[in-house]
């Protein structure tokens, strides 16, 4: 089973990765993001006896996740596929990505462990 | 505490105590778990961050190359550059059961060339950029992996956790405080049958004497 891989950014910025073969979806605003998340999230494959995930991983730039709701993400992410990941942009790492994995050990474990 | 609300019978205190030793293997399966889960999260995310700032620190450094060939070029050629990728990824994607939590294994298969257009016209700073891109690729499918296998973990150790505590701090107890209550009264009741039946003997001597 072949799965695709997507990414979610300016044009400027992800038009490098359409050469490794990603699908980009050009997106400029965040608000445009967070629903392009959801179609992507919406797009399946028919196969005999049932349909999947198109897509198993969208990457996405960290400076589009900074207006995605908690309510937003939760629904976004419930699933096992695809993942939704944040990547740092040209501007430089926002930090975004490690602010995640720090809430997701606060969530495990109940305390930050990590720093 | 809080006492349950049944009635005082030997028939519920048996129930009960069914209910209480069901509750008591449940605790310890969860908590196996809550063991299990725990032990993988922290192989886990430690890794994780790891890559994590491997990738901030190697896709930044990717980035600037590819704005920089972008400045040089004319974005037409770039476009036209990048449309002749031969370049094909193919995920294939296997999931793995982790003490009941669904965490995916991707496994990434590239083929062709990204770089695929004619020197002409194009600058030096895209090859270098397309390159990097493509060497830091398999670390983004890595990170990918590992991020989504640590929120699914994070997210199964949250709820057994409240299981764990709900059964350890409020069911047993409960149960265990409505089993005594109702030992008590079945003994007050006992002790008051024997009362009974003591002070109508006594009567009965009485009249008879």
């Amino acid at each position: 089973m072949n799965y695709k891989i997507s990414i979610v950014g300016t044009r400027e910025t992800i038009i490098g990765f359409k050469a490794l073969g990603l699908e980009p979806v050009y997106v400029s605003e965040p608000s445009e993001a967070v629903e392009s998340l959801y179609s992507l999230k919406r797009e399946r494959v028919e196969f005999e006896g049932g349909s999947r995930n198109k897509y198993a991983i969208v990457f996405i730039m960290e400076d589009l996740m900074s207006e995605i709701t908690d309510d937003d993400y939760k629904k976004l992410t419930a699933d096992p596929l695809p993942a939704i990941i944040p990547l740092p942009s040209h501007l430089g790492s926002s930090g975004y990505g490690l602010k995640k994995l720090k809430t997701i050990v606060e969530k495990a474990v109940g305390m930050d462990i990590l720093s | 505490m809080a006492i349950l609300n049944v009635n005082p019978t030997r028939m519920a205190m048996l129930g009960l105590k069914r209910k209480i030793k069901s509750a008591k293997r449940g605790h310890k399966l969860l908590k196996d778990k809550q063991d299990g889960l725990m032990q993988k999260f922290m192989e886990i995310i430690r890794e994780a961050k790891r890559i994590r700032e491997e990738v901030e620190e190697r896709l930044g450094a990717a980035f600037k190359n590819f704005i920089r060939a972008g400045s040089i070029m004319e974005e037409e050629f770039l476009e036209g550059a990048l449309l002749f990728s031969t370049a094909k990824t193919e995920l294939s994607v296997k999931t793995k059961n982790v003490m009941s939590v669904r965490i995916p294994q991707f496994k990434l298969k590239q083929s062709g060339e990204a770089i695929n257009y004619g020197y002409l016209q194009t600058s030096g700073e895209l090859d270098i950029a397309l390159q990097s891109f493509q060497d830091v690729f398999p670390l983004l499918i890595e990170l990918a992996e590992i991020e989504k296998s640590a929120e699914a973990l994070a997210d199964e150790l949250e709820k057994t956790r409240r299981r764990v505590n709900a059964l350890e701090y409020r069911m047993i107890p409960d149960l265990q405080d409505t089993i005594k209550f109702i030992s008590m009264k079945l003994g007050e009741m006992e002790r008051g049958a024997v009362i009974n039946t003591m002070i109508v003997k006594a009567k009965i001597e009485a009249q008879m004497a």
